[in-house]
């Protein structure tokens, strides 16, 4: 069997992509409308509505970047996942009932929709537009290079694609993408997670099994090599230091009830209640996932000290290093699938609001009114912002060998500080305002985006993400609370009070 | 308490912005984020974890308990005000407690770690990290079973789904004619 190992893995890929074309036909007869396209018709049960909101948490970001930061810094990335528990029930606590009853009552497809009835404001509406295509951009440009680079080095490892370009594997990858989403949207989207989530979870727990063994001590030997070597980076807050920790416990925890592309989904669940069962479904799937994160991390960190396996090129080839070498084919064959699920599971979520974004709410909140046809150019949308995220992770891996993983979490980081106040705080506060909400979106991009492309550094590990978090959530507050109280239209009076 | 949350949680943040000046203010150590791996590129390192602290330790503590509070008082926010009942106060109170003593443990074991160099295991990591990895993740776990568990009570009630439903006839009627 080791001798097919590359050959095997292949297959468990391709057979996976074939998955993903077929539920994109099948899903195409099933998609009439735009509403079908952007939120499922509100019509999705909670294991389904569950396992799309773990597999779309659980990124490209986690499965290749998380292990590649745990090599790289250590224990301070476990914070991005500890806090899970805490982010997931915050966003349920904030964001899950009232997003869901103002999408029924107000008829909305997309998270723009809803702040703008919440805040009756356009501004908001196109403030939050522009964030989420932003914000898309970059993330999904992680997510197709993610996607490339797991390809490469599973292609270049056999002898008839030894040669293959990153090139190719982004046009490979990307077509596969694009054409679900484009023929299924959401729908094809939602079916697709509740496959590539059960895969996530059997890879997460597998390669947990797998990692105990590389070291005859298990876990411990490997965390005691790491701790022998520098003791810092085995300790709570890693490599990295306190304060980068505890900032990412703050932007990853808070800032989750921020990302568009999970809070949209709460949107889709046919009943309000279904909640009640999707929060702790969700949380288990991230768990059993996220074991794949910690476990490659620490053991590749270990075997790298320890001279079990050279030292890696990059600390984003940990998982791929770690799957050639300590992994029967077969496993390994199923946790590359489960990585182009992670990936998939998260792209086609992004082009699905980063395209309701382009075509119903920038229009909508410049021209009053959403554009002809909106289910024919969600699908050209789609196409052309799906190849300009490619296009943009070629220039940033051909031109800026940024880790993969940092891209991710500056999206994240984006979204939870745009996003984060004006949602979760906003839906349940009547007193805040539109002016609080334009506010805080400003600031919040502003200071990402200065911190990032300045290429500022802050002092203790403190990170930019942390610092626009911060400031928007004083400021949506502190604005809010300056400015006249809004007037609230009847029914979202009672929404909010419910 | 329930109409005043919104002031308790703009004062934390405040406290937050504040402390995070402070710190930003505070006497630089060199390595404080980490530092290049002296024989593996690729890696980094956290050298004197003593030094690092010298300085922010305490108000980094500061920092992450405010952050649990803040955690806390959102979710209690997330809940509609009728609900925000002396028993639901008491569960976040509980939840808020029990995640500041696992903080606590975390903190402290990494400052014995320091100061001795020794540490035992548990579950595959030294004390200190085994509060942070099993620790932090559990301590949330008490607002899941209030959210799940008191769904019907403090969420979502039968009538408020009542009241959400007319309020979809209504409009729905209003739509037709």
């Amino acid at each position: 069997m080791e001798a097919y190992r590359q050959e095997i893995i292949i297959g468990a890929v391709v057979i996976y992509m074939v998955f993903c074309v077929l539920t994109g036909l099948w899903a195409m007869k099933r998609t009439k409308s735009s509403s079908d396209f952007f939120i499922a018709g509100r019509s999705l049960g909670p294991i389904v509505v569950s396992l799309a909101l773990f597999s779309s948490t659980l990124s490209g970001f986690g499965f290749v970047g998380g292990p590649g930061l745990v090599y790289s810094i250590g224990v301070s990335s476990f914070w991005m996942i500890v806090i899970s528990s805490s982010g997931y029930a915050l966003g349920f606590f904030l964001v899950a009932k009232r997003i869901r009853m103002i999408a029924e009552l107000r008829n909305c497809i997309s998270l723009p929709d809803i702040v703008a009835a919440r805040y009756n404001s356009e501004a908001v509406r196109f403030l939050t537009a522009i964030t989420i295509v932003l914000g898309v951009m970059g993330y999904l440009a992680t997510q197709i290079l993610a996607m490339a680079v797991v390809m490469q080095a599973i292609m270049s490892g056999t002898e008839m694609f030894a040669d293959i370009g990153l090139v190719t594997c982004v046009v490979i990858s990307s077509t596969v993408l694009i054409f679900y989403c484009v023929t299924g949207g959401i729908i094809a989207s939602v079916y697709t997670d509740v496959v590539q989530g059960g895969i996530m979870m059997v890879a997460g727990v597998l390669i947990l099994l797998t990692a105990m063994s590389v070291f005859d001590g298990g876990l411990q030997e490997a965390t005691s090599i790491i701790l022998a070597d520098d003791s810092e980076s085995m300790m709570p807050f890693g490599a990295a230091g306190m304060m980068a920790s505890l900032g990412w416990f703050f932007v990853f925890g808070l800032g989750l009830a921020g990302q568009p592309h999970l809070v949209t989904k709460m949107m889709m669940n046919r009943k309000i209640s279904d909640n009640r069962s999707i929060l702790p479904m969700s949380l288990f799937g991230y768990v059993m996932a996220a074991l794949l994160w910690v476990s490659i991390g620490v053991i590749m960190r270990a075997a790298v000290i320890d001279g079990v396996v050279p030292t890696l090129n990059l600390p984003d080839d940990a998982a791929s290093v770690f799957l050639s070498v300590f992994t029967n084919p077969l496993l390994a064959g199923i946790v590359f699938a489960g990585l182009f699920a992670a990936i998939m599971s998260t792209s086609d979520a992004f082009l699905n609001i980063g395209t309701a974004a382009i075509i119903h709410d920038i229009p909508k909140a410049i021209n009053g009114k959403s554009i002809q046809n909106e289910l024919f150019w969600a699908r050209i949308v789609t196409v052309i912002l799906a190849i300009i995220a490619a296009s943009f992770a070629l220039y940033s891996h051909f031109q800026d060998a940024t880790l993969v993983a940092i891209l991710g979490a500056f999206g994240w980081a984006t979204f939870a500080a745009s996003i984060f106040p004006v949602l979760g705080i906003g839906l349940n506060w009547k007193g805040a305002t539109a002016m609080g909400a334009v506010t805080a979106i400003t600031a919040a991009l502003i200071i990402n985006f200065v911190v990032q492309l300045a290429g500022i550094t802050l002092p203790y590990g403190i990170s930019g993400g942390l610092i626009s978090f911060i400031t928007s959530l004083v400021l949506f507050i502190g604005v809010s609370l300056a400015t006249k109280k809004p007037e609230l239209d009847d029914d979202m009076e009672t929404v909010l009070s419910i | 308490m329930g109409n005043k949350l919104i002031y308790v949680i703009f004062a934390i943040v405040i406290s937050m912005a504040c402390i995070l000046i402070a710190i930003s203010f505070a006497e630089p150590v060199a390595n404080a984020g980490g530092i290049a791996h002296p024989d593996i590129p690729g890696m980094r390192v956290g050298g004197d974890g003593i030094a690092r602290l010298a300085h922010i330790g305490t108000l980094a503590f500061l920092f992450q308990s405010l952050l649990l509070l803040l955690v806390v008082c959102l979710c209690a926010l997330g809940v509609a005000e009728r609900h925000r009942s002396k028993e639901l106060f008491l569960y976040f109170a509980g939840t808020f407690i029990f995640s500041i003593l696992v903080w606590w443990q975390m903190y402290a074991g990494h400052q014995a770690f320091m100061e001795s160099g020794t540490t035992s295991y548990f579950m595959g990591f030294p004390v200190a990290t085994s509060w942070q990895v099993y620790g932090t993740w559990l301590s949330a776990i008490p607002l899941v079973f209030i959210y799940s568990m008191g769904f019907r009570k403090f969420i979502f009630t039968k009538e408020d789904e009542e009241k959400f439903n007319q309020l979809i006839a209504k409009q729905t009627s209003q739509t037709e004619q």
